[in-house]
């Protein structure tokens, strides 16, 4: 097969533009269609009932009233489900506490919201009366909801195998870290804890399903992973064949549709009555029992030289993985392989346990676990420089990773690591530092570092496939299984495929996540999708390419290597001869050369070895630092962020303007998570399921995240690009943490940053105020 | 409890006359919806989100908190009734084509709110600062971009 | 998500919605701009059989009679912020509306409904006290005025009866030589308050305080007004931010707030006296600016 040089930088005609098509025209226009936006004709409204305790034993249910309502078509229990198991292996084996999910609770319930009964009604009037007649009995059992408590000895437990779902061990001997922590000129130490966050998409969960032709059990629902069919199929007893999964363009997911959401509920529903019905979930039912982030808590012991070189670093991870597995142990194990970001750390440990409460159950969040840690690994770095008197930026610059070194888990990094720039870049891109605006304010300036892996663990043996197919009148069909989050997913399939063959993007059409009609590509999580379906696109087109290529030479009498594929032509350089697409296809045709292409993309892969620590992890990360000017009121503790920088290597910027969109949201959502939002649990009860209670920030309450982009070129996606969707949220909770110890010497070491607890810190450091005699720290 | 009868409503959506018959408790939502006006979203029926927003006689209000009744006699704007406005049949709005130019949507639940909060501001004050855009799309939430280039977008589209 | 089923009537006049209310009684809500009510309609925590929409009654501009500023309880919030007469006579007001909720909130929310809602975390209550505004209610035995002071309650609880409504909003005169200030702590713009402090400062001819007053809003059943006696104690002293700060704390220390999802009642005891500094700081200086015509 002819290799197809990949353009030089300056030799690309799409790539590294920033067109907008697709989809996003659709979105501004206001026709795209929702998951919750299909209407069938005899379309039923779905409901999910919801125990509303955290954990009991259900001693009776009794839905005939239910049942009995006019209006109400279906009422499921767990005995109306053929296998009430929902199966996940989320550690590939290696190691993690075997536990069942059910799909609905049979006889015992674990979380407030899980799942009880299932409504299938005429209106959705009468599925919310139909719930109120759900008589269910409960009896309390003693929980837990703190992992501290849930791994005392004695403690209840949440499942009978055990409350401690998986650890992982990461890095060196035991005793040769300790030597080594024991010989550090300092050690620092430092507890860490994050809360509970929801990814509040402005799209609440929602499906509709129908039977389609065959039987077969259709759902076009906003999800992340169209491959759940499977899991469906074995839910409802039936062949995998049986079931069909449709992604409709999603309102957002950041990880919260990357599990099933309403897909069991929907297919039982629609199987049973075999009629459409529509399933969309209420928000305050999204904000109370959907999966949501992994709080952490974490330990971590740096032993340091005099000069700030890490010579160890120990490091302990609790995940709370709420009521069921979900994707925990893959959280935790992200966590642990980042733990150290991005750092040369010669004597390392990091260990990462997920554990059981009685809590909504907690899985994949844009960072997953690699983002929580940063809020610990570089607070202890600016301890670091503040206890040895150091410039921060110095004492990150003598540690950082190089291409070549290794990292805890034995592997060496081997693209480019830009680290160190980005630091420079993001905090050049802030300018001056402001004044503080009056008295009793204080300003400080913070930054921090991060490494964010991109693409699935390797001994998950990825792949993606794209297809494509040249039309007779010279247009281009796409087919890929790549499902969208918003984030440009399947637009930008289209760019690469256009870079390669030449057409419009008004030429390609792009049809994506079906598991009936397109090609496998696996999951649009992980940050995987562009190093994964863009490098099968990109194989795909090239694979064309060489294909067509002979075919052309020969009708234009031209050497291969000569010609250029552009504006839906394929032409000699010099002008002298050329041929439409259509022209081109009409002779493939003629000579029974295929103008389809089925491309595949192999991930490498690689072991892991859970017994030492040691082995393959994930194929590669992406490199940023964020900045941060802060104004502290010292008076009432709120933290104003005054201006924010982001900078990150992606390798290659396909679409600039939507590399610059991905980084500034994803600041956004960690400025969010660094200042106010939390979900407040007491005792495994929701303290408030209102959105209005969920403080996602608004349009006034942060600056224009500054972006800064580098492009090293190195990253193993098409074009050298490495992946950027998730990377981007992780700085923003450190970033602001050493701003505000910088502004007023006070460290948060728990999130959120809210004003109250930021007061507690200054209480705790007896600042004084240059307001009034007796400030707010005289009694 | 009882329901009501069912009333005729009539109003005008993106100046089409139209009629439903509803119970009084169906929010105006949820009946332009069933209309076929899925480009108004539901995100939260507590005025918070924004994903409702429709231009009551001129001003954003929150669908989720309107009975459809409340809408007799009224005028309404959804987003697909903004490109009436576009210099061409056909074309969008210059809002609209502002927000594609400066890829002020990414999975675009938020945007139709946005573009008509825009709308109905720029209409009243031709050249609001950045921070009077911000203040005045407080209420719709976006969860994607940070909001800096939808601020792009819309300041794009001040008068001189 | 969708509301329980209720019965619907329109009221042209206030009269009209009495009567509506005096027959179907405690069944029986009264829809003006829904903002607060229809989310617990939604939510189905609230399900009267009634809902008699007010909106049909409209309401005229708002009016100025002897300096008495006169507005329809049916009033916007929107027309509260933006109205000249309002940003003019009664700046306190202007400001306390911009700072409810979103756009659309205030596109729809009146101050009669907020009022009536009597929410403690509620920005025109806190206004409305502070400015020692009363209310015009008509009942089926006819019409009464009350003191806001006297309207508000406790959570949630008005002095209305469940057949009354109120049809007007009066707030006095501004004195001469008075400022103003409203200050909020939200943990987002446009939240609920944490904590809230309005203080209007009146100065003499001298330029000490003639009198001052600041209440508080979120940190108790209702807004609540700081002791007299220790507002009493500023008048005849020159304007001094440490005599504020005195006056706020020793007013904030009666607070007895509660705790809730946002924030603790400590916390919002504390805030409140440092907002109470504030406010009554920045009233005197915006009184000092105002020269003598009001």
């Amino acid at each position: 097969m002819t290799e197809t040089t990949v353009p030089t930088r300056e030799g690309y005609r799409i790539v590294g533009r920033s067109p907008a098509h697709h989809d996003f025209a659709d979105k501004v226009a206001g026709s795209l269609l929702y998951a919750a936006d299909w209407q069938l004709p005899g379309m039923l409204h779905g409901k999910v009932v919801r125990a509303q305790v955290p954990s009991a034993r259900i001693t009776a249910m009794d839905v005939s009233a239910a049942r009995a309502l006019p209006g109400v078509v279906a009422v499921l229990t767990a005995a109306d489900v053929p296998w009430n198991q929902i199966v996940e292996h989320a550690s590939g084996g290696l190691g993690e506490l075997a536990v069942a999910m059910p799909v609905l609770a049979a006889d015992r319930v674990r979380y407030q919201g899980e799942p009880v009964a299932l409504i299938a009604a005429v209106s959705p009037q009468a599925a919310e009366e139909a719930a109120e007649l759900i008589d269910v009995d409960y009896q309390d059992l003693p929980g837990v909801f703190e992992v501290e408590a849930a791994l005392e000895p004695g403690a209840p437990l949440v499942h009978d195998e055990g409350n401690l779902l998986v650890t992982w061990n990461i890095g060196g001997d035991a005793a040769e870290v300790d030597a080594a922590m024991a010989a550090a000129d300092l050690v620092v130490e430092g507890a860490y804890r994050t809360q509970r966050v929801e990814h509040a998409y402005l799209e609440p969960e929602a499906g509709v399903g129908w039977v389609e032709t065959g039987g077969i059990i259709t759902l076009r629902v906003a999800t992340q992973v169209i491959e759940h069919a499977g899991a469906i199929a074995a839910i409802l007893g039936l062949p995998a064949n049986q079931v069909r999964v449709i992604s409709s363009y999603m309102g957002g997911g950041f990880g919260g549709k990357e599990d099933m959401t309403v897909e069991p509920y929907l297919a039982l529903l629609v199987w049973h009555t075999r009629r459409p019905v529509r399933l969309v979930f209420e928000r305050q039912e999204s904000l109370l029992a959907t999966t949501k982030r992994h709080p952490f808590t974490m330990r971590y012991r740096t032993g340091v030289r005099r000069d700030g070189t890490i010579v160890a670093q120990d490091v302990d991870i609790v995940g709370d993985a709420g009521a069921y597995p979900y994707l925990s142990a893959r959280v935790l194990f992200a966590a642990c392989v980042c733990a150290s970001g991005p750092y040369r750390v010669p004597m390392v440990r990091h260990r990462a346990r997920a554990v059981f409460t009685n809590t909504p159950p907690t899985s994949a969040f844009r960072g997953f676990g690699a983002m929580q840690v940063t809020f610990a690994y570089e607070q202890q770095l600016d301890r670091v420089a503040a206890a040895l008197g150091l410039d921060p930026v110095a004492v990150r610059e003598r540690n950082f990773l190089a291409k070549g070194d290794a990292i805890p888990t034995g592997e060496r990094l081997d693209t480019a690591v830009a680290v160190g720039e980005c630091v420079r870049r993001a905090l050049d891109a802030l300018g001056e530092p402001p004044r503080p605006s009056g008295p009793g304010r204080r300003v400080g300036r913070g930054f921090a570092a991060n490494m964010q892996p991109y693409g699935r663990t390797m001994w998950f043996r990825d792949r993606a496939a794209c297809w494509l197919s040249l039309e007779a009148d010279g247009s281009l069909q796409l087919r890929s299984g790549v499902t969208d989050l918003g984030g440009g997913q399947a637009a930008s399939l289209a760019q690469i495929v256009s870079e390669i063959l030449g057409l419009p993007l008004g030429e390609i059409g792009v049809h994506i996540g079906d598991t009936a009609l397109t090609p496998p590509a696996g999951g649009t999580f992980a940050t995987r999708q562009l190093y994964m379906s863009g490098n099968a696109a990109l194989a795909a087109a090239r694979e064309l390419r060489a294909r067509l290529l002979p075919v052309a030479a020969a009708l234009l009498g031209t050497a291969e290597d000569d010609l250029v594929f552009e504006d839906g032509m394929v032409r000699s350089p010099d002008g002298s001869g050329g041929l439409r697409l259509a022209e081109l296809a009409a002779a493939c045709h003629q000579r029974g050369v295929p103008t389809s292409h089925l491309g595949t993309w192999y991930a490498p892969t690689g072991a892991f070895d859970p017994a030492s620590g040691q082995g393959s992890s994930f194929p590669d990360y992406t490199f940023g630092a964020h900045a941060a000017d802060v104004e502290v009121d010292l008076e009432t503790g709120q933290t104003r962020v005054l201006s924010y920088a982001a900078a990150h290597d992606v390798g290659r910027a396909i679409n600039p303007l939507r590399v610059e969109g991905q980084i500034q949201g994803g600041a956004y959502q960690g400025i969010g998570y660094a200042l106010g939002e939390e979900i407040v649990l007491a005792d495994g009860n929701a303290t408030s399921t209102l959105l209005a209670n969920y403080l996602m920030p608004n349009a006034v309450d942060l600056p224009d995240v500054r972006v800064v982009v580098l492009e090293s070129g190195e990253g193993k996606g098409p074009f050298g690009a490495r992946g950027i969707g998730e990377p981007s949220i992780a700085n923003a909770a450190a970033t602001i943490a050493n701003a505000v110890a910088a502004a007023t010497g006070a460290r948060v070491t728990q999130l959120p940053i809210t004003p109250e607890r930021l007061l507690g810190a200054l209480d705790a450091l007896a600042v004084e105020t240059d307001t009034v005699e007796g400030g707010p720290h005289a009694s | 409890m009882t329901d009501g009868d069912k009333q005729r409503v009539s109003f005008t959506v993106n100046g089409e006359a139209r009629e439903a018959w509803v119970f009084p408790h169906e929010s105006l939502l949820d009946v332009l919806r069933d209309a076929g006006c899925h480009e108004v979203r539901y995100g939260c029926g507590e005025g918070v989100c924004g994903t409702c927003t429709v231009l009551l006689d001129g001003e954003p209000v929150s669908a989720c908190l309107l009975f459809a009744v409340q809408a007799e006699g009224c005028s309404l704007l959804t987003v697909r009734g903004l490109a009436q406005g576009a210099a061409q049949p056909g074309e969008p709005h210059p809002l609209q084509a502002s927000f594609l130019r400066n890829g002020a949507a990414q999975c675009g639940f938020c945007t139709p709110g946005m573009l008509l909060t825009a709308w109905a501001l720029l209409r009243r004050e031709p050249h609001p600062t950045r921070e009077r855009i911000r203040r005045e799309l407080c209420g719709n939430l976006c969860r994607c971009t940070g909001y800096s280039k939808i601020l792009d977008a819309i300041e794009d589209c001040r008068q001189p | 998500m969708v509301a329980a089923p209720f019965r619907y009537q329109r009221a042209a006049s206030f009269e009209e919605a009495v009567a509506a209310l005096a027959e179907h009684g405690e069944d029986a809500k009264l829809l003006a701009g829904g903002q607060s009510l229809v989310p617990m309609l939604n939510l189905r925590v609230a399900r009267p059989e009634w809902l008699i929409d007010l909106n049909p009654v409209g309401a005229g501009p708002v009016a100025e009679a002897g300096g008495v500023l006169r507005l329809p309880a049916l009033t916007r919030h929107r027309v509260l912020e933006s109205d000249g007469l309002v940003r003019r006579r009664c700046p306190l007001l202007a400001e306390a509306a911009s700072l409810v909720g979103n756009v659309r909130t205030r596109a729809r929310g009146t101050i009669g409904g907020s009022l009536a809602h009597a929410d403690p975390a509620g920005e025109l209550p806190l206004a409305a006290l502070t400015l020692g505004a009363e209310v015009s209610v008509l009942g089926p035995a006819g019409a009464r005025d009350l003191l806001v002071d006297e309207l508000l309650i406790s959570y949630l609880t008005t002095a209305l009866a469940p057949d009354e409504v109120i049809t007007e909003v009066r707030v006095p005169a501004p004195r001469p030589r008075q400022g103003w200030s409203f200050l909020e702590l939200t943990r987002r713009t446009s939240d609920w308050m944490v904590a809230g402090a309005a203080a209007l400062v009146e100065l003499d001819e001298r330029g000490t305080v003639a009198a001052a007053s600041l209440a508080f809003g979120g940190v108790a059943e209702r807004p609540v007004a700081a002791p007299a006696e220790l507002l009493g104690g500023l008048s005849g002293e020159p304007p001094a931010e440490q005599r504020f700060a005195r006056v706020a704390d020793l007013a904030a220390a009666t607070l007895r707030p509660e705790d809730d999802v946002h924030a603790s009642g400590t916390y919002r005891r504390r805030v409140a006296g440092v907002l109470g500094r504030r406010s009554l700081n920045q009233a005197a200086i915006r009184a000092r600016a105002s020269g003598e015509t009001p």
